[in-house]
């Protein structure tokens, strides 16, 4: 018997509250659950366990924070909401979860980089042969494409990303991939590499997710192969033993589980680069379907967060309000954040907090005395270093991608 | 929402996660039941949840491209079933919602499934049929030659009702089998039965 309202500890449940549980987190049962009910026999039923090979979801997500919000079950997302990220560098336990397939569970020491294509010396590197590398940490920005899709109108399909939660900034250590990629030597006429890894689907008809990346991305120092995050070991489900990580461009171009590095003369052709990742050339009437033309997914637009105050928090009038939160730009720096209090009509600019790493987003806040009673709205809104600013409509587009308007949080001030 | 402490991390992400599901899930998790929902169900719960299929209605033209990449993406289907999934989602799953005749057609197939006998519900609501046929080869052997194999294997029931639940690989190539855990011994024994009697 499971209830919602009720911790469960999945380590001493018995047998068969973990396979409700399963069933639960497979997305089957939820509303029995939330009354508190038994899980009907039929649904229970339903509920698809996950092959050998695999790490379960009820082992991933007993390593995420409370409050991580999973967005859905098969294939597994989910995140934490924007007053949860109110940090310089995003911590493990609240770092966004994107898989396409499942959860491979792998063995670091038979773990094997396979560098091929064009390259002089095609590579078959070791976790310990990447070691011998000169490595080094820096903190770098992933988002997922549909980041903030769930604001979009009409519902783009696809993971109901939250306006802000399918992104975080945690701490890499590794190599550049140009380290790896000046070793095997590669040939004048490669154009891109793509990168392949070690999950699999429910059907041996799935193919694997394979995503190309422009030779002036994979050469860039911060582009990365890693085998660290936050200090430690990659987690299972962030990519163990080995991902790679392209900072400020969308998600889908860093692959976990990471096995495969292979040098082209063109972009990868396949599902995972034709058919998704994609928005049209120019903005389209709502609802419509992808025009001829469209191009590759890459470097996220300027976006911004309010990590603090909570949503519906209340004070006290006369009073000072902070107002912190995160803002970044793809390949570009941020420029300026500024914050409205009323309802946009006018803004004042937060202050940024000290450059950290390329990558990095940047943290800001504002102190304001409150002296308005009542329902306030705060509004941020970011400017990149290219004069690129936070839209008010983020353009529609058929995949839901690059969601970047503009995020609000409501307090309530009441008299002193 | 303020965050609580001192509580083991494990429980509460495991609650949050429930009371998101809660929220989010819900009435999602079935599709409305209408000429090819059953197919659409099994085929699309192979991969992931169905509430990728529910929680943004489209346009025709917008499902036939959905089709056509999860093609690509391995889904196991044939032209014809291809086709009766495209128009359910097309007359079920678009912006206006049904029609008054595609809502009476809904209410028919929701008595029809009612009424179906144990054995068909089952299979369909377990997803079965996304991976085998009665008579051809799909991700998974046919019935049929599961049930030649085991012709004269009076022990072979019990051993396949069990595999049923537990999953399994290497009979039929490596191609894995998920298990039920879900499933009881009875009505594994139907489905078992109802396997071997194929021809």
């Amino acid at each position: 018997m499971t209830d919602a309202t009720r911790p469960i500890d999945v380590a001493e449940a018995p047998r068969s509250a973990r396979r409700e549980f399963l069933a639960q987190l497979a997305g089957l049962s939820a509303l029995a659950a939330a009354g508190g009910a038994r899980i009907p026999e039929a649904l229970a039923q339903a509920a698809p366990a996950d092959p050998p090979g695999t790490v379960p979801n009820e082992a991933v997500l007993a390593q995420k924070v409370q409050g991580f919000q999973v967005h859905s079950a098969r294939p597994l997302t989910g995140s934490v909401p924007a007053q949860l990220h109110d940090f310089d560098i995003t911590p493990n336990d609240r770092m966004y979860i994107r898989n396409n397939l499942l959860t491979p569970d792998l063995d670091a020491s038979k773990h094997v980089l396979r560098v091929r294509g064009l390259v002089d010396k095609p590579l078959e590197l070791s976790l310990a042969d990447l070691k011998k590398l000169p490595s080094f940490t820096t903190a770098s920005m992933l988002e997922c494409a549909g980041s903030g899709r769930s604001a979009y109108l009409p519902k783009a399909s696809g993971t109901p990303w939250l306006e802000t939660g399918g992104m975080g900034c945690p701490r890499w250590t590794g190599v550049s991939l140009s380290e790896v990629l000046n070793l095997a030597g590669v040939k004048p006429s490669a154009k891109h590499v793509a990168f392949s890894g070690e999950d699999f689907g429910a059907v041996p008809t799935v193919p694997k997710v394979i995503r190309s990346i422009p030779m002036s991305k994979a050469m860039e120092r911060h582009t990365m192969i890693v085998w660290g995050m936050n200090g430690a070991d990659l987690p299972k489900i962030h990519g163990y033993p080995l991902r790679s990580v392209v900072p400020g461009w969308v998600g889908s171009a860093s692959i976990k589980w990471l096995s495969g590095i292979d040098v082209l003369d063109a972009p990868f052709k396949g599902t995972y680069m034709d058919s998704s990742y994609r928005v049209p050339p120019y903005p389209i009437e709502p609802g419509q379907k992808m025009p001829p033309g469209a191009v590759s997914a890459e470097a996220w637009p300027v976006k911004s967060m309010i990590t603090a105050p909570l949503p519906n928090d209340r004070y006290k009038a006369g009073g000072l309000l902070v107002v912190r939160g995160s803002a970044w730009a793809g390949d570009n720096d941020i420029d300026k954040v500024e914050l409205s209090f009323d309802e946009g009509v006018s803004w004042e600019r937060a202050r940024l907090w000290a450059h950290s790493d390329k990558y990095a987003w940047r943290r800001w806040s504002l102190e304001v005395p409150i002296n308005r009673i009542g329902y306030m709205t705060i509004l941020a809104r970011a400017t990149d270093d290219k004069g690129n600013v936070q839209p008010i409509v983020p353009a529609w587009n058929p995949l839901g991608y690059f969601w970047n308007g503009i995020h609000r949080v409501g307090i309530l001030v009441e008299k002193a | 929402m303020r965050r609580r402490s001192a509580t083991p991390l494990a429980r509460l992400a495991l609650a949050a996660a429930l009371a998101a599901l809660g929220l989010a899930s819900s009435a999602q998790d079935q599709l409305t039941p209408g000429p090819g929902s059953e197919l659409t169900q099994a085929k699309c719960a192979i991969c992931h949840e169905i509430g990728y299929v529910t929680r943004a209605p489209q346009s025709r033209a917008q499902w036939e491209e959905v089709m056509r990449v999860m093609v690509e993406r391995g889904a196991p289907m044939t032209p014809d079933e291809i086709k009766v999934i495209t128009d359910y989602l097309a007359t079920y799953y678009n912006r206006e919602g049904p029609s008054a005749a595609a809502q009476a057609a809904s209410a028919q197939a929701a008595a029809a499934q009612a009424a179906a006998d144990p054995l068909t519900q089952l299979l369909n609501r377990n997803a079965c049929l996304g991976c085998h046929t009665t008579d051809k080869q799909l991700v998974g052997p046919a019935f049929r030659d599961v049930a030649a194999k085991y012709r004269n294997d009076p022990a072979a029931a019990a051993g396949l009702a069990r595999k049923v639940k537990d999953g399994g690989q290497g009979v039929w190539g490596q191609v894995p089998m998920p298990p039920n855990p879900g499933l009881s011994d009875a009505d594994a024994k139907l489905i078992v039965d109802w396997v071997l009697a194929q021809k």
